[in-house]
């Protein structure tokens, strides 16, 4: 069991920042979905938590102590690029991993090589970029470890790979296992992850619960009788963030309380008043959206 | 690749995880339901969390909060080593509340789009009474 504690961590290269200030707290076997834009500093996140990249202030903490040597005997880290030897067979790589971690299974080492189907004898020259993908997870995930960091682990493989990643995520995380990866297809994030974390340009945008967000986000919209609607009220309501309007039509995204703000929208005269449900990708496009960043309120003139 | 990765959901689950509505919900209410039409009998095993999370490719802890909402509803019980049941005391009794809390969700959801296209509570009435007299015949009324 790992408990994986993000503190306040911050990186820059030259001058640009590439992560500003990030916290999380990841509790032993769940799975924590890292989304963002690219260039949203995920995989520097990785990088600095397994010491890839020294991090210039924050910490990691794992099990409440700073990373240690023998950690990496636990954790095991898919990059987003491979990292795997060209001249060298699957076989050999495996063998390689068998050194390095001492739960290693060969046993689990060849079912996943079937579940991927992939030929242990195979160069990785010879491999194209799925497979490449399918060889550094089949490492990871035989190497048994109590954390798995994995960044964007189903590019480049087909969806019939993708599902059987997911449901390897799944299964480490039923078995205790805590998995911290990131992924820029949020209906993967909606279904393994079980907390979420939404960078964009460095910075924590949005964090939660799925099925909490998922709740407590609502589309709020009424219908006004004539264009010239107020939302000065609403632009200030702490419970929407964010008022848009389209001819007669004013439409909320409320973070909570969707019931009231339905109400006060008929107060100010709203007909037709609606609720509608709001998945994973429309609250990270609400969150992530370039025009309108969150919190902020679009003014109709 | 072969498809050892790949089950067959359990017909009566299905879920929509790009629904807005969170997923554990959809399960509790697909549970519900499962046992006030039948599907699922008194004294039924339901698949373990890790079996149900894998075939529905859901995180494991969705599902555990649904059992334990189910738990706590009174729907279902959890012997420790041996796995979650439908309960067997009291199964009519909570079907019947089930229907009718699964019966009132679609009803309230029914009327808020009524009320939200405009229709007022006197049409609104008169549909529904309309929709029953189809449903049960004079004779039932």
């Amino acid at each position: 069991m790992t408990a994986l504690s993000i503190r306040n961590l911050s990186k820059n290269y030259g001058t640009f920042a590439a992560l500003k200030d990030f916290s999380a707290e990841i509790a032993p076997g769940t799975v924590f979905g890292l989304l963002g834009p690219n260039g949203a500093g995920k995989t520097t996140t990785f990088k600095c938590l397994l010491g890839l990249s020294r991090a210039d202030s924050g910490e990691a903490l794992f099990d409440g102590m700073p990373l240690q040597p023998q950690f990496f005997d636990r954790i095991a880290y898919v990059p987003e690029k491979s990292v795997l030897y060209d001249w060298m067979t699957i076989g050999q790589h495996l063998e390689m991993q068998k050194r390095a971690f001492s739960a290693f299974s060969a046993r689990r080492a060849e079912e996943l090589l079937a579940l991927f189907d992939l030929d242990p004898r195979k160069r990785v020259r010879n491999l194209s970029k799925g497979m490449r993908t399918g060889a550094a997870l089949v490492m990871a995930f035989s190497a048994n470890p109590d954390l798995l960091v994995l960044d964007e682990p189903t590019s480049g493989l087909d969806p019939l790979n993708q599902r059987a990643v997911l449901k390897l995520i799944i299964d480490a995380a039923a078995d205790g296992k805590t998995i911290i990866f990131s992924s820029h297809q949020i209906g993967q994030v909606e279904r393994a992850a079980e907390h979420i974390a939404i960078l964009q340009n460095g910075k924590l945008l949005l964090a939660g619960a799925v099925e909490d967000l998922k709740s407590e986000y609502k589309i709020v919209e009424g219908i006004f009788s004539d264009e010239r609607i107020s939302s000065n009220g609403l632009a200030r309501d702490p419970r929407v963030t964010r008022v848009e309007t389209t001819g007669r039509v004013l439409r909320t995204i409320v973070r909570d309380d969707s019931s009231g703000v339905a109400a006060e929208l008929e107060r100010l005269g709203a007909s037709n008043v609606r609720m509608v449900d709001l998945n994973l990708e429309d609250i990270f496009l609400n969150a992530v959206s370039p025009n309108t960043p969150a919190g902020e309120i679009v003014e109709q003139a | 690749m072969g498809s050892p990765g790949l089950t067959l959901v359990p017909a009566i689950f299905t879920i929509d995880p790009r629904s807005g509505v969170p997923i554990y919900l959809q399960l509790i209410e697909q549970v519900k339901r499962s046992v006030a039409v039948g599907a699922l009998e008194a004294g039924e095993q339901l698949p373990t969390v890790k079996q149900l999370a894998l075939d529905l490719t859901i995180n494991p802890n969705t599902v555990a909060r649904a059992y334990r909402d189910l738990e706590r509803d009174e729907v279902i019980e959890t012997a420790p080593g041996r796995g979650s049941f439908v309960r067997a005391n009291g199964t009519s009794a909570n079907a019947r509340k089930t229907m009718e809390g699964v019966t009132l969700d679609a009803l309230g959801t029914a009327i808020r789009d009524a009320k939200s296209m405009g229709l007022q509570r006197q049409e609104l009435t008169q549909l529904m009474n309309a929709a029953l007299d189809r449903w049960f015949p004079k004779e039932e009324r």
